[in-house]
């Protein structure tokens, strides 16, 4: 089928993978304080890892071959440990009285929500780049 | 006699006929493949030819092909805000490119055809 607006894979790729982004900063905003998870541990911070893949799916659509976009590689754990609190009444505490917090820290996932924020809007700002050079093509040859 | 033939015939050079004889001078002349009249002509009686398969690389296999393209667009667009709206793992960008996708060919599909008339309408226009 033919390719109408340039740009197009890649930059539907960039959205998806940004958006993948987002999700995984809000999963950690949400269980900042979450201090007991499935396996009984506080949660972990997870962060996106991104790569460039061939487009060689996408090639048979009409984008040019060659061409590489990003995906989600994967999405892992970050080994740095926790803050410990002191609250003996938790249920979660330990013998001493400390409670494992998860490694999250607010204001780097605003930092990055801002980041994942920002490259989604110069994503789409090419995508509406690559809309309007459609639209002028279509002009060619109007009085 | 549609637009299409008297766009082609005017592009090969050959001289405007009535619509009867079209496929006689044109085979006389041999400016124009048969097959491709044949295919153009395909609603006037006596003109189509069982058997022969009509080239894809006419203007009107072309245009036919847009429609085709333009209408799959259109149903990749419907289904992705369907999915959308069902709760399927479709994102609001992806139904969205999908639609400006859809958006954008049919305006270049509505060009097309607007090229196609003004042609029409300014062989309508030639003294002769």
């Amino acid at each position: 089928m033919l390719n109408i607006i340039p740009s197009l894979a890649s930059t539907t790729a960039a959205l998806d993978a940004e958006s993948t982004r987002l999700e995984v900063i809000s999963q950690n905003i949400a269980n900042a304080n979450t201090t007991r998870g499935p396996d009984g541990r506080p949660y972990q911070r997870q962060e996106v890892v991104f790569e460039n893949a061939l487009q060689q799916a996408k090639a048979a659509n009409g984008a040019a071959p060659g061409l590489v976009a990003p995906q989600v590689a994967s999405i892992q754990k970050d080994p740095r440990p926790g803050r410990s609190v002191y609250q003996p009444g938790h249920p979660d505490a330990d013998a001493n009285g400390m409670v494992q917090f998860p490694n999250v820290d607010i204001y780097e996932e605003m930092a990055d929500m801002i980041v994942a924020s920002r490259t989604y809007e110069a994503n789409l700002a090419v995508l509406k780049n690559g809309r309007s050079m459609a639209l002028q093509d279509l002009s060619i040859g109007k009085h | 006699m549609n637009a299409i033939t008297s766009i082609r015939q005017l592009w090969s050079g050959t001289p405007l006929v009535p619509a009867g004889s079209a496929e006689e001078t044109a085979s006389a002349s041999g400016s124009i493949p048969a097959a491709e009249l044949r295919q153009l002509n395909a609603a006037q009686p006596g003109a189509s030819v069982s058997g022969v398969q009509p080239p894809e690389t006419s203007f009107a296999g072309l245009l036919g092909q847009m429609v085709e393209g333009v209408n799959a667009k259109q149903g990749i667009a419907a289904q992705a805000l369907q999915d959308l709206q069902g709760g399927q793992t479709v994102s609001l960008h992806q139904a969205m490119i999908a639609a400006e996708e859809a958006n954008v060919s049919f305006q270049l599909m509505v060009e097309v055809r607007n090229r196609l008339l003004d042609s029409y309408q300014e062989l309508m226009r030639l003294q002769v």
